[in-house]
């Protein structure tokens, strides 16, 4: 488990690995049935999940001698933290003029 | 769903009031953080923060002012990241103020976590915010009512 962190948001800011993620939301797929849908190496695609395997967007499995990509929630999860982060910020930040503005009105 | 941040908060001031706390450095400083902001369409800030390393993030969110029309609305760009070479997020931040009831309709909007747009996870996430909302709603009305029984 020796893994170097990855930034969800850099892993993901690459539209093919988006849309990689998108195709398998839908289902489970091998490397080569996701290579079809692109315009680019089976070897690139290879490289993509391997970066989305190690930020913990997509598991894979081997089943026979094909291996299986699967979505998985580890990556998803922290760029869920991160969008919570800011939204909790904004509201204690929000707050704290609120009870600014409630002291302004009163005097 | 779309995955973007949006409050909206009444405030028992004029727009004019809830601008100045906006727009004004000193004034920013006192709820939201320590900022170099000028009101001026294209001008470069930064807000400072704590460094969140489980973030990625060195505590440090890179602005520029966008649009300005006074007591109306302000945008800022919000980015940032583990350095100013490596901005890992790149958001908009809105502000829209409407007069209402002698008073202030405060609209916050941010938005621009476009790149996880349409990801399975963010289905989940409506819910999660609306309890949030709730739970500010409670304890705004809650505070609210203390100051007035003191």
């Amino acid at each position: 488990m020796t893994q170097q962190t990855l930034d969800a948001f850099q892993v993901i800011a690459d539209p093919s690995r988006r849309q990689i993620l998108k195709l398998l939301s839908k289902k489970s797929l091998t490397i080569n049935a996701l290579a079809e849908n692109f315009d680019m190496s089976r070897p690139a695609v290879s490289k993509h999940i391997n970066i989305m395997e190690r930020a913990g967007f997509v598991s894979i499995q081997g089943i026979g001698r094909e291996r299986h990509c699967l979505l998985k929630q580890d990556g998803f999860n922290e760029l869920q933290k991160w969008i919570n982060y800011f939204d909790n910020f904004w509201q204690s930040k929000l707050q704290k003029l609120q009870l600014l503005l409630d002291k302004k009105a009163q005097s | 769903m779309k995955h973007s941040i949006n409050h909206s908060l009444f405030f028992p001031n004029p727009p004019e009031a809830v601008w100045e706390y906006l727009t004004n450095l000193e004034l920013m400083q006192l709820w939201l953080m320590k900022n170099d902001f000028k009101p001026i369409v294209g001008h470069d800030f930064q807000f400072r923060t704590n460094p969140l390393p489980q973030f990625n993030f060195d505590g440090i969110v890179y602005c520029k002012v966008l649009e300005i029309i006074p007591n109306k609305k302000l945008v800022y760009s919000w980015k940032g990241g583990s350095s100013k070479d490596a901005v890992s997020w790149d958001t908009i931040v809105e502000w829209t103020l409407t007069e209402k009831d002698n008073g202030t309709e405060l609209q916050l909007i941010h938005s621009g976590f476009e790149n996880v747009e349409n990801l399975p996870i963010f289905y989940g996430f409506k819910d999660g915010w609306l309890k949030n909302m709730h739970k500010i709603y409670n304890k705004l009305n809650t505070a609210a009512h203390d100051t007035t029984n003191a």
